[in-house]
């Protein structure tokens, strides 16, 4: 929306600068996006005559002027206008004319040039090129009666124009007026209403039945007036300027004063030539079921039930508070207009609009919600201007037809709720003058409250809180008192539903993974690279952007693999990457919809060669687990465990389950290679899944403190054969299990197989460390304790020592 | 007898001293010290002298011995440290420090993630606690009781993903102020950040997906200064000292009064420049006073509690702070850009 400031001057005394009224707008609610100066003449642009015009010889699209400068100067100019006819006055910008560039760029200057071949004195300048609007299609005509030679902007009025971005709920603001109103209420000084003047009808003639509204649901209210003998012809300068400044390209006095009106008081007319209604009557009525209308863009449009029409008795002459048809507009020929100034249901309006996709200045208004008090009073303004600029006379006094409209709302402002709603502690009468101020009516003032009577164009004002922001916005937010955070906690800290993960996300990145943040939505087949899943499983949007973002991702894997596919392909080979994020199934047998998940991916080098002697080594199967293990220790998980496991997302036998207080908590492993086929990745891909409440509900160990031993340890080690089968733990809780005096731990520190072993048998090797909490202990002891624990490896395990 | 024995002190010190200069090795330094005052050395050995000497010359001869013993072994420790120092310096052991340490492997967090994770620590200094909430929404807890009209643009399935089921994919986290109201009595202080969806397709500044954290105040004398107040440290607290803030009057179905909150820029100071399209402000959020329809739909009393309510998003503020031009670098995850935060 464009607001041209001398528009708004033509209401208000304004005294403030172009640049402080803009931040008043701003600071208003009104946002300023753009200001932008227009009419501004450079110097050497004078009005000047087209002697004659001839063809250029070396061009088809140019051609050789002779141009009268005035005071008896005459140029020669080569124009590349269409419409640079003998006879026309138009801008020249002489020889040292230099305009600026708008953006900031570079100037130009107006040079002799030769142009193909041709001299050239000048240029003859389009309304664009002169910062008049945007019409560029050819020369800007200018009324002949201007004097020739002198300086343009003698006869340009230089003006200020806001681009503004108004909020839905201030229908109002898409007016000079209404705009104007608020301006007023925050700067004060004399205002003035612009009054229409209209001489009385003596007679009403046959057009008293003229209007029937039959869908009165979707138009409350219909005013039609008729003024006939009207001469249709170009508007004034000052009416084609104020629709320029806003950007509104002129078309004739009678459409111009519609869309002047319009951008003054919001209300949307519109003139029918009243010979294009048959038997000249006006219906408003829904359309019928594959009823068609030409509109004035030229396109026809397919109508139902839902769209209001406003029509003859025959046929849909337009499409109510949107476009009005092809057939029934103001031509050159006019005498006899229809002016119609309604209220449509913004609703319906908005509907048909978005259903035809066609937006219009007019449906824009309606769909907001125009002043349903401003009817008449925006009928009379273009009826009085009309007869001021076309001539005619009325021929009726205003046609209403309408349902009985609500009374004014009215509604309880309640002082002191206001002032705790702010912060603020402003006086009954302060706050009534604000209210007033603004337009509302303000009646019954108690200690505390008075009764507000809202007007039409003020909808949007329904409860105190609304008063509120009213009182704010004129007082100034910035005005709003300083002073410090209240930082009182309302709730316990412990219900903090993020302190866990945020937990657990530092933990992991301490144990060297990088955190990432993947798009959780995938194409079916990515999602369904996880065979854990299968397409019913999935979550389809309705509406997806794309068929690559069709689902919604059943775990965090598939989407973490492209993720370390893309990062493989650009050569960051070596990778630790984790995602926590929601995953979504519809399966309530796989999980309840939507849940937390953990994914970590681990694969290339964890280091690189190393320049002390150090080889480079690949992850492997232990330094996921390691993570994990960590994890689960700093999070002092009381019971887990990790268990072989087979899973189709994993290589068989390099893969294992976590069990956290019994259950299932994810799976972890080395990647199935079907997974990261295709993915050219040349290592070995290990990736763990775990669910997120497992983890992060786990029971948690306390912590009781156990003294240490004062005295020293003994370490001895004992190694054997094993069958390949027999596992760590197996191991570990055997030794456990045999309760060796004064053993405080075991741990293997050497396993190995192959030759000279035998085949399907291993060595392993475990270190034992024995202490007492009451003495040093002697070799002699230790040595028995150490004898026992070989012998019963040996014997009741069935192991072979070494 | 004490002349001899004076003597005598005085030829091992000074042997001593000569031969701890000589010394090039501990073992020679070791060597002096077993000669001298070792178990079998020269020095131990005039101890039986001491016996003879006559009473009155003892103070004397006592004093001398003692000296001798400390001067020598004063010698030995001063060659002994000699030595060492010597040793510490040979060219052998010198190694090159410039050599990249052997460092623990560590991980970076998303800058988005960061961001969310700084947000809550600074919401959390001044009393908030963090809610959470699902993705996958309900028409009420998204729009409706959010006093979004019924014909609001924003509940279009051109900007919205809806299901089957006629719910949809959140498209703000002020679906958890829903849940949080309903599930609890105020006072309520809450922020919840978390992924919401909206449907435009992916370029520089937009995502199927993009980050926001909303904050709620309701308490029965929450005020628009007090919501003034908490952003304005939070923008201190976020951005850095000297950052200040304006509330612009706005319009949101869920908040009145609605405000707009812009922090003054952050790349040029508030001087204007390219970013802030020379206004010297930046657009962060919006915020304002809980409508008190919304109140209402969860069954507050809206004479009796108020609060205050605000939305930014993630990404807006990690792209400012970080400098990052484009939107889709948050969901590529390179390594290469991961290392930088």
């Amino acid at each position: 929306m464009k607001i041209s400031l001398n528009w708004l001057k033509n209401y208000i005394e304004l005294k403030k600068s172009p640049e402080e009224l803009a931040h008043i707008l701003t600071m208003a609610g009104l946002e300023v996006e753009e200001i932008a100066t227009i009419g501004e003449i450079p110097a050497g642009v004078v009005v000047a005559r087209i002697l004659s015009r001839d063809t250029h010889p070396n061009s088809d699209h140019l051609s050789i002027c002779q141009v009268d400068a005035g005071n008896g100067n005459q140029f020669q100019i080569v124009c590349g206008a269409p419409n640079c006819d003998a006879g026309k006055t138009v801008p020249l910008a002489t020889l040292g004319t230099v305009f600026k560039d708008p953006e900031g760029g570079k100037d130009f200057e107006i040079k002799k040039a030769k142009l193909r071949g041709v001299e050239s004195f000048g240029m003859m300048c389009s309304a664009r090129e002169l910062g008049l609007g945007c019409d560029h299609d050819g020369l800007m005509i200018l009324p002949e009666d201007w004097e020739l030679g002198k300086p343009l902007s003698d006869y340009i009025e230089k003006d200020t124009v806001y681009t503004v971005e108004i909020t839905p709920n201030r229908p109002d603001w898409l007016s000079h007026w209404g705009v104007a109103r608020d301006v007023w209420a925050l700067c004060g000084g004399r205002r003035s209403f612009p009054n229409a003047q209209l001489p009385s009808v003596a007679g009403f003639e046959d057009w008293n039945m003229l209007v029937k509204v039959e869908a009165p649901d979707l138009c409350p209210e219909y005013t039609a007036r008729v003024i006939r003998g009207v001469k249709v012809a170009p508007s004034p300068k000052w009416l084609k300027e104020r629709l320029e400044a806003v950007g509104i390209r002129p078309i004739n006095n009678i459409v111009d004063i519609t869309n002047f009106v319009m951008m003054e008081f919001g209300e949307p007319l519109h003139a029918f030539d009243t010979r294009f209604l048959k038997d000249k009557r006006i219906v408003v009525r829904r359309a019928a079921e594959n009823e068609k209308i030409v509109a004035l863009d030229g396109k026809t449009y397919d109508l139902d039930n839902n769209t209001l029409v406003i029509a003859d008795t025959e046929k849909p002459v337009a499409i109510a508070g949107v476009m009005g048809g092809e057939y029934s507009g103001v031509l050159d020929d006019t005498t006899e207009v229809l002016l119609e100034s309604a209220y449509f249901n913004p609703t319906s309006v908005r509907m048909t609009s978005r259903k035809l996709g066609l937006s219009t200045d007019a449906s824009y208004r309606f769909e907001r919600g125009v002043d349903p008090d401003m009817l008449e009073t925006a009928s009379n303004r273009a009826a009085s201007l009309i007869l001021e600029l076309a001539g005619g006379e009325l021929v009726s006094e205003l046609i209403r037809v309408k349902t009985t409209r609500p009374e004014h709302p009215r509604i309880m402002c309640c002082f002191s709720k206001i002032n705790s709603l702010l912060g603020l502690e402003l006086t009954a009468g302060e706050i009534v003058d604000i209210l007033r101020k603004i337009g509302l009516g303000v009646s019954n003032i108690e200690d505390d409250t008075c009764l507000v009577t809202i007007p039409g164009f003020r909808a949007d004002i329904k409860e105190n809180a609304d008063l509120a922001e009213e009182v704010a916005r004129i007082y100034g937010f910035d005005k709003l008192p300083a002073g410090k955070v209240n930082a009182i906690q309302a709730q316990p800290y412990s219900e903090d539903a993020y302190a866990a993960t945020e937990k657990l996300r530092d933990q992991l990145i301490a144990s060297g993974l990088d955190d990432c943040v993947n798009v959780s939505m995938l194409d079916e087949k990515t999602a369904l690279s996880d065979p854990l899943f299968e397409a019913g499983d999935l979550l389809k949007m309705n509406n997806p952007i794309s068929l690559d973002l069709a689902v919604l991702r059943p775990s965090i894997l598939p989407g973490l693999l492209a993720c370390v596919k893309r990062n493989v392909a650009r050569k960051n080979q070596d990778l630790a990457l984790f995602e926590i994020g929601h995953v979504f199934c519809s399966n309530p047998a796989k999980y309840p919809e939507e849940r937390d998940e953990l994914a970590i991916i681990m694969t290339g080098r964890a280091h690189a060669e190393r320049y002390s002697a150090e080889r480079a080594v690949l992850f492997d199967f232990y330094d996921i687990k390691g993570v994990l293990e960590s994890v689960l220790e700093l999070r002092r998980t009381r019971n887990f465990e990790f268990k072989p496991a087979t899973d189709p997302r994993f290589a068989k036998g390099v893969c294992a389950e976590l069990l956290i207080d019994g259950k299932q908590a994810g799976v972890l492993g080395k990647l199935h290679d079907k997974m990261t086929k295709g993915m050219r990745i040349q290592t070995p891909v290990y990736a763990a899944v775990i669910q997120l409440d497992s983890l992060l509900n786990a029971e948690e160990k306390s912590i009781n403190y156990e003294p240490v031993s004062q005295f020293p340890p003994v370490t001895r080690d004992v190694a054997f054969l094993a069958p390949k089968e027999l596992d760590n733990k197996t191991v570990l809780d055997f030794i456990a299990s045999q309760k060796i005096n004064n053993l405080v731990n075991a741990e293997v520190f050497d396993i190995f197989s192959g030759a000279p072993l035998p085949e399907g048998a291993k060595s392993m090797a475990y270190s034992l460390t024995f202490r007492s909490m009451e003495r040093t202990l002697t070799d002699v002891e230790v040595n028995t304790a150490h004898e026992k624990l070989r012998d019963a490896l040996a014997k009741k395990l069935g192991v072979e020592l070494r | 007898m004490l002349n001899e024995l004076l003597e005598k002190l005085k030829e091992i010190t000074s042997s001593a001293t000569e031969a701890l200069a000589a010394a090039t090795t501990e073992a020679d330094v070791e060597n002096v010290k077993n000669k001298t005052i070792g178990r079998n050395g020269s020095l131990t050995a005039l101890a039986p002298m001491m016996g003879k000497i006559a009473k009155e010359d003892k103070p004397v001869a006592g004093k001398a011995f003692n000296e001798a013993k400390t001067t020598i072994q004063n010698q030995l420790e001063e060659a002994r440290e000699r030595l060492a120092d010597a040793s510490g310096a040979s060219a052998a052991e010198a190694i090159d420090v410039t050599l990249p340490g052997r460092k623990w492997r560590i991980g970076t967090k998303h800058p988005v993630n960061q961001t969310i994770d700084e947000c809550c620590a600074i919401f959390r200094r001044m009393g908030f606690v963090v809610a959470a909430g699902p993705e996958i929404e309900t028409v009420h807890n998204c729009f409706d009781a959010l006093n979004a009209p019924a014909d609001h643009p924003s509940r279009d399935p051109k900007d919205t993903f809806y299901f089957d089921d006629g719910r949809l994919l959140r498209t703000q986290t002020s679906t958890v102020q829903i849940r949080t109201m309903l599930a609890n009595k105020p006072p309520i202080r809450i922020v919840s950040p978390g992924r919401c969806y909206r449907r435009d397709t992916p370029d520089a500044t937009h995502g199927v997906h993009f980050h926001q954290i909303e904050g709620l105040y309701v308490d029965r004398n929450v005020s628009l200064a007090d919501l003034k107040n908490t952003l304005e440290a939070f923008a201190e607290e976020f951005f850095g000292k000297g950052v200040t803030i304006r509330m612009r009057p706005h319009f949101f179905p869920f908040t009145e009064p609605s405000a707009e909150c812009d922090f003054s820029c952050v790349m040029c100071g508030g001087k204007g420049c390219r970013v802030c399209k020379n206004s010297g402000w930046l657009e962060i959020l919006g915020c304002g006073m809980v409508n008190p329809n919304v109140l209402r739909n969860v069954g507050i009393n809206p004479d009796e509690w108020q609060g205050f309510a605000f939305g930014m998003g993630i990404e807006r503020l990690t792209m400012l702070k970080h400098r990052i031009g484009d939107l889709r670098l948050f969901s590529d995850n390179d390594l290469r850009f991961l290392k930088q935060f």
